[in-house]
């Protein structure tokens, strides 16, 4: 600009100035500034318009144009934003005065599985449940749950649940339903003629009242409480032991040798004992106590996994080898029950187990005493059970509670009632929660008895095996939906619904009140009143029923006698221990990991989450020992034809280190014939339960040959050693002691980038492996919490599974009987994450409290992130897995994560949803983030306490503390990549040297 | 025409006497005649029978890309470990087969080896039509590809950047850069011909087109010395980008952390490998084209025996790279790269690392002899060899090194689908389908190239004497 300011002075010039031309004063650019704001962009001519002084207008404006543009921008928009699937968004008229949107509610509620009680905490979000919690008030379960559980807010959305009655096949109202149903037990009990009701384990008080005054109002009424999966043995051992069905409850907090026959209680289902178990095995130093576990056991089991001490004995020998334990430690002075009469047993070591570890093992016990115990596997014959029992009274053991049970259906029991279907007796049969189409050993003949039945009813949730027999199908609530209550150990425990009922259903309970009253009873109206006013009869002082629903429970213990031990029951179990010999290969049936006995074969969470051992999903191969697998020339996947008592299937084999030669395991729950997740996985292993209840689920005699040809395995694990690399570090006690970090020296890694800066936060977690059993609830807690995609078992098999958590499970030593590990890996937010810098469109960033993070939206799904990812916890949408699913699929979600399509990539976020939550909380009631605060959806999952999440910024933080501890090493660390992720060594506690006490990390 | 004896024997010795770069008689009006003919005659049956299959490949190939379009990723065999697999193979592979045009006809231009300039023209174009085939991949194999434009930095009102730390951005360049220079090099040395072209033609459509092409060219001195200045300036651009490209390419791998990418020697093997990849290629195609255009006279003998010797060459330094992996692996002392390097010789993919090792290594060895380079047989046989060998190596450091990486719990055998092959046919299709056009449509020989290493053509101290 050459031009020269204006000489005169100041008072002329504006004080302020735009532009250098308007300082200047030239004439454009006074007209320019007269005419900024002024609707014309045409430069101004001499003529002005006459009546507003304003220059004539011309063109388009710019306030025009500028309105022109945002109209068509804001149309243009409003088109666009009608996108696929986007539904109307529509406020509360009424808004619940409970409900904030936006802002989670959580109740208290229970369910139960079998005997075992779950008393939870329901999240829910706009009165949806989406999560499953323990209920951190109960004394037994403090805030912990089992994976199927957690997996079960997912049945409550199965599409497959029945909507409305169903009578003849055609839907029908619930009047004319009741009609039907109230008339033919009406006509019944004119008759005389008997009724059966078959149901579940009655495990709820309220609902064992109700089923006693049902009983009076209809006195030919029959009740079997039919659990198939529950271990007919265990049911009949406790008879002859105590004479009466007991519950068994482990209280491992007590126990400082616990003997294992094959019983699998740290599988994840019972969180109480699992926790005891984490507690004691997350030691700080090696000065701590410690207990030890010791497995004899023929399948290898997620207990066994973790025992200190296993040796591989078959089902069929575990009563003799018991019997003999018991009386070995009577000849070293432990006294016997009166009446025990072990003459007919040989003194000394069995063969199956070697002369050093039986010695160890004895002593062990003795020293214990009451501080010892010895637990049974359901599956296991009775007479194991017998001596567990025996051994139990022998050492006066504390870490088991006894109580009283209601009695189980067994299989015999369910014989005897085909025969007298068959035979034309019953006038009406009732299923309630039951599926004994599918489940009876033999279907067919079950199927052909109910026939004889004239009047079938059904109550359940999925039309299944069972219901298809049935005239009239009455649907029933999901837990979730209902009322009820439960009486555990040390808390009387309330359940409650969490939502309305979805559709035209009601409550089993609600059901047979309608029964009580069409007999003319008198009852109060629903079963919530007929809970309410049992309750408030039994409250106790200043507690009032709705604070009792707020908590879900009331503590106090409920006075029980024990049950006492009958000595003279042993001589008789003991003769038959050691007679018991197995012909040909010996056959385990125990419950699907995932199914149960088949109630949760059509939840997709839980088909999907592998099985803790084998690693399979959706499938459920028979495990063949490494010895019989050789000997059969068998590879995994192999095709074979399992025959056992006229009864074959054709199932595929995988091969299981660590299974006891001449043993066969096989999951029950899966070959369901009905539901549209469950139909067609695996096989109907119930056709080789046995009908001698006393050995229903470990039968000899079972044939095994190669049918050729292999399947697919929809395994998510193909590669099962550590190739001696230290990922999954173990130390016995000795090593933890003396030298906890091995001879791992880890030289200073130089890196030529500045370190990252955490300013206020620096989120970091540290996991116990000493702790974990491997249970995989953290999996199922994750799946929950985070929206994660089933994919299904072809998508498994070709790897494409979407777990954003995993437990990784690997064999170290001889593979007859492999000391084993198992690690959970995810995300490790790497502080120099390699998938970071990799991403060419930055949609994986660091954040600033540490967080690796994902933009899903900006993603494109280059794969380079994962492939650079050294531990592969990334997870791609290879397909579309999430877009077809409708409601109610989609209420499962939980509205705070975003649902990811196809072809973006995923993994965890160390549920930053939960993180933000927390930090908005605090930060309003101006405050500090506590420790502890801050859960990610594993760490509340994981039964035995092995997660903790926390502030790494805080010296004070638990997590901060565990990162210094000896036991402490990251995976993969001299890869530089520095993961927030910090693992502590497993544990083991050896009661004499190993046998491969190298260890995998030190394997050449 | 003939040597004065007396005065070349006194100055040159006969070994380094260049021998005729052409057989026989060739002037400049034959040369026309030759090469300028084939697009004004009618293609021969083989021609459009060799389209008919070529179009079929391109077609499955298409077909596979939408059906990739329609449903996902997923109807790859891609997998976790092996996020990577056909899709990155065949990208590598095919901006590898491009790598011999580049450096035929920009490096050997530089220095002066003038044998280059009657096949510089077909090689050029092979490099532009397999680099089509390349950067299909990039664009098809993100999870979601209608956002694959991402991957470009243009501004936009969401403030959102590319990360130039990533490879993969950088590749986005390398592979544009290296296209368009290819494509302007290529069209710049057209440019005479199709003017030649243009005056000779009859028909009006090849006029108007040829016209339009040709750019006004007169063949004026002036436009000789803008055109001799232009290409001589896109000769030096292209030659850096014939190291740059594929080393770029390779820091894709060797800038992870993968064992078995994460090695500095990357970058030059992949260059090296690119060019004996191409020139595997440029050979398969010449025989043909001599063969079948009679073009034996221009492309003879000795240019597929200097071509030979090239590929023996790379060969070479082929097992030279393969050696030091090994080498790396057992001297590092890390056991990861140790049991990456394992994988390839014994793993269950053992068999590709052979076939890598075999088609790569050993068949061209039988290179060393005279007669195999002048026979028609083994040169096929030992293309066909590289070419199939250079794409199993990328199947052996993408597929091997990914399928067993860090944590065994997570490794997983890869399984490639049919539409995994479909599109592998497809871009043969494509590479195909352009080359038979090209032969038809433009001047498969540089004429004016060929014309200036004609004898007497150029100026010599001794050809001075003889026009004397």
């Amino acid at each position: 600009m050459k031009t020269r300011l204006p000489e005169h002075g100041p008072l002329e010039t504006p004080r302020f100035w735009r532009t250098l031309e308007e300082r200047i004063e030239t004439p454009e650019a006074q007209r320019a500034a007269h005419d900024e704001f002024l609707p014309g962009t045409i430069p101004a001519g001499p003529d002005y318009d006459d009546v507003h002084g304003l220059p004539p207008q011309s063109g388009v404006s710019r306030r025009d144009f500028l309105g022109l543009v945002s109209a068509a921008a804001a149309l243009a928009a409003t088109v666009a934003c009608d996108r696929k699937g986007q539904g109307t968004v529509v406020p509360y008229t009424k808004r619940p005065v409970e409900v904030i949107p936006g802002v989670a509610n959580y109740y208290a509620s229970a369910t139960h599985e079998g005997r075992r009680v779950y008393p939870v905490l329901v999240k829910t979000r706009e009165g949806r449940p989406i999560h499953l919690t323990g209920n951190d008030e109960h004394p037994g379960v403090k805030g912990k749950t089992s994976p199927r559980v957690m997996a079960d807010v997912l049945r409550l959305y199965d599409p497959d649940r029945l909507r409305a009655p169903k009578a003849q096949g055609h839907v029908a109202s619930w009047a004319d339903a009741e009609a039907q149903f109230h008339g033919a037990l009406r006509g019944a009990k004119a008759a005389g003629k008997p009724v059966l009701l078959i149901s579940g384990a009655v495990v709820s008080p309220s609902r064992k009242a109700l089923l006693a005054d049902l009983k009076t109002a209809l006195p030919t009424l029959e009740h079997l409480a039919y659990e198939p999966a529950a271990g007919d043995a265990a049911e009949v051992a406790a008879l002859a032991s105590f004479g009466q069905a007991v519950d068994l409850q482990p209280r491992l907090d007590k126990a400082k040798v616990i003997l294992s026959l094959g019983a699998d209680f740290l599988n994840g289902e019972d969180p109480e004992a699992q926790a005891a178990w984490g507690a004691k095995r997350r030691l700080k130093n090696a000065q701590e106590a410690i207990n030890r576990l010791w497995v004899l056991e023929g399948p290898l089991t997620l207990t066994g996994t973790n025992a200190d001490q296993r040796v591989p004995v078959s089902p069929s020998r575990l009563g003799a080898v018991a019997f003999a334990l018991a009386k070995e430690l009577a000849a070293k002075g432990v006294a016997l029950p009166t009446g025990t009469d072990l003459s007919g047993m040989s003194a000394g070591a069995p063969a199956d187990i070697p002369a050093a570890v039986w010695s160890s093992l004895v002593k062990d016990l003795r020293a214990a005493g009451r501080n010892a115990v010895v637990l049974c596997g359901a599956q296991m014959p009775a007479e194991a059970h017998q001596a567990a029992h025996l051994l139990n009274a022998m050492l006066g053991s504390e870490a088991v509670a006894l109580r009283a049970a209601e009695p189980l259906a067994t299989v015999k029991d369910l014989e005897a009632a085909a025969q007298k279907m068959a035979s034309g007796a019953y006038a009406a049969v009732l299923f309630w929660d039951v599926n004994p189409a599918y489940t009876y050993p033999k279907a067919a003949a079950w199927k052909e008895a109910v026939t004889k039945v004239p009047f079938r009813a059904w109550i359940g949730q999925v039309e299944d095996e069972t219901s298809a027999q049935c005239q009239l199908l009455l649907p029933e609530n999901h837990w979730l939906e209902s009322w009820g209550d439960y009486a555990t150990p040390g808390a009387a425990v309330l359940q409650q619904p969490a939502i309305g009922a979805l559709y035209d259903t009601r409550q089993g309970e609600d059901i047979l009140l309608g029964v009580l009253k069409a007999m003319g009873a008198t009852v109060p109206d629903g079963y919530h009143a007929y809970l309410q006013a049992r309750w408030k009869k039994e409250l106790p002082f200043g507690t009032s029923f709705e604070q009792a629903l707020h908590d879900g429970l009331v503590k106090g213990e409920t006075k029980t006698s024990a049950p006492v031990f009958k000595g003279a029951s042993v001589a008789a179990a003991a003769k038959k221990a050691v007679a018991a010999k197995a012909d040909g290969l010996e056959l385990v049936l125990f419950p699907g990991f995932a199914t149960h006995d088949g109630r949760h074969a059509n939840n997709s969470w839980l088909q999907e989450t592998p099985d803790p051992i084998t690693k399979m999903t959706w499938d459920n191969p028979v495990a063949v020992s490494v010895q019989d697998a050789k000997a059969l020339g068998l590879e995994e996947g192999d095709w074979v034809t399992l025959a056992l008592d006229g009864a074959t299937l054709k199932l595929p084999a995988v091969i299981q280190p660590g299974q006891a030669p001449g043993v066969l395991a096989l999951a029950l729950g899966y070959g369901r014939t009905t539901g549209g997740v469950a139909k067609g996985m695996g096989v109907n292993a119930f056709p080789l339960v046995g009908l001698d209840p006393a050995s229903a689920h470990a039968r000899g005699g079972a044939k095994l040959a190669k049918a050729g040809g292999r399947k697919e395995l929809s395994r998510t694990q193909s590669h099962h050693r550590m190739e001696g690399r230290d990922l999954v570090r173990s130390l016995t006690m000795d090593e933890f002691a003396h030298n906890p970090q091995g001879h791992h020296h880890m030289p200073e890694l130089v890196t030529l980038y500045e370190d990252q800066k955490f300013p206020d936060h620096k989120w970091g977690m540290v996991i116990d492996l000493a702790a974990c059993t491997g249970c995989s609830a953290c999996m199922v807690a994750c799946q929950s919490e985070n929206n994660v995609a089933t994919v299904g078992p072809e998508q498994v098999a070709r790897g494409r599974e979407m777990h954003w958590i995993r437990i990784d499970r690997y064999y170290e030593g001889e593979l007859e009987n492999p000391k084993v590990v198992h690690q959970p890996m995810l995300c490790q937010h790497c502080d120099n994450a390699p998938c970071e810098n990799v991403c060419p469109v930055n949609a994986t960033n660091h954040s600033p409290e540490g967080l690796n993070q994902m933009a899903y939206n900006r993603c494109v799904g280059t794969r380079y992130c994962a492939n650079n990812c050294p531990y592969k916890v990334r997870r791609f949408n290879f397909l579309e897995y999430t877009a077809y699913k409708t409601e109610p699929e989609t209420l499962a979600y939980n509205p705070e994560v975003t649902v990811r399509p196809r072809g973006v990539m995923e993994k965890c976020s160390f549920c930053v949803q939960r993180i933000n939550d927390v930090k908005i909380r605090a930060k309003g009631d101006g405050r500090a983030i506590l420790d502890g605060e801050i859960t990610t959806a594993c760490m509340a999952g994981c039964p035995s306490d092995a997660i903790v999440f926390g502030d790494l910024k805080d010296p004070k933080s638990k997590v901060s503390q565990l990162v210094a501890a000896s036991r402490a090493y990251r995976v993969l660390e001299e890869l530089g990549v520095k993961p927030a992720i910090t693992y502590l060594a497993d544990l083991k506690n050896p009661a004499m040297p190993m046998a491969s006490t190298e260890g995998g990390h030190h394997e050449a | 025409m003939k040597l004065d004896a007396a005065t070349s024997a006194g100055d040159i010795p006969e070994a380094l006497i260049e021998p005729a770069l052409t057989v026989g008689v060739v002037t400049p009006g034959s040369l026309d005649d030759q090469v300028l003919a084939f697009p004004e005659m009618k293609p021969p049956k083989q021609w459009y029978l060799g389209l008919a299959v070529t179009l079929t490949a391109l077609l499955i190939g298409v077909g596979c890309i939408g059906y990739v379009f329609v449903t996902g990723i997923g109807a790859w065999g891609n997998t976790s470990p092996v996020f990577w697999a056909f899709d990155i193979i065949n990208f590598v592979f095919w901006v590898g087969i491009g790598h011999a045009g580049t450096l035929i006809s920009a490096i050997l231009f530089l220095f002066r080896k003038r044998w280059r300039n009657a096949i510089a023209r077909f090689a050029e174009a092979m490099t532009i039509f397999a680099v089509i085939c390349a950067v299909i991949f990039p664009l098809i194999h993100v999870g979601r590809p209608w956002l694959a434009y991402w991957l470009f930095p243009y501004p936009n009102q969401r403030a959102l950047w590319t990360n130039f730390r990533s490879p993969l951005l950088w590749d986005v360049f390398a592979v544009n850069t290296y296209f368009s220079v290819s494509l302007m090099f290529w069209y710049l040395g057209l440019i005479p011909d199709i003017a030649s072209m243009r005056d000779r033609t009859t028909s009006k459509i090849r006029k108007v087109l040829y016209t339009v092409l040709a750019m006004g060219w007169r063949g004026a001195a002036s436009h000789w010395q803008h055109y001799e200045k232009a290409y001589l300036l896109l000769a030096g651009l292209a030659t850096g980008l014939v190291l740059s490209v594929h080393s770029v390419v390779s820091f894709d791998f060797a800038t992870s952390v993968v064992p078995g990418w994460h090695m500095t020697i990357f970058p030059p093997y992949f260059v090296a490998g690119a060019i004996f990849a191409g020139f595997a290629m440029v050979v398969m195609v010449l025989v043909v084209v001599r063969e079948t255009m009679q073009l034996k006279n221009l492309i003879t003998m000795r240019h597929l025996d200097v071509m030979n010797k090239v590929i023996l060459a790379m060969s070479c330094i082929m097992g030279y790279s393969y050696m030091m992996e090994g080498f790396t692996a057992w001297y590092s002392m890390n056991e990861y790269l140790h049991h990456g390097f394992m994988n390839i010789i014994s793993g269950t993919y053992g068999w590709a690392g052979w076939v890598t090792i075999s088609c790569n290594i050993l068949i061209p060895q039988i290179l060393w002899f005279k007669k195999a380079r002048a026979s028609y047989f083994w040169m096929i046989l030992v293309a066909i060899g590289v070419t199939i060998g250079m794409w199993f190596e990328r199947f052996v450091i993408i597929v091997i090194s990914l399928h067993q990486d860090y944590l065994p719990s997570a490794w997983r055998i890869y399984k490639p689908t049919m539409i995994d092959f479909g599109v592998l046919l497809g871009t043969f299709g494509i590479f195909f389908t352009l080359v038979l056009l090209f032969a038809r449509v433009l001047p498969v020989i540089a004429t004016t190239e060929v014309k200036a290493i004609l004898p007497g053509a150029q100026p010599s101290h001794h050809g001075d004497d003889h026009h004397a």
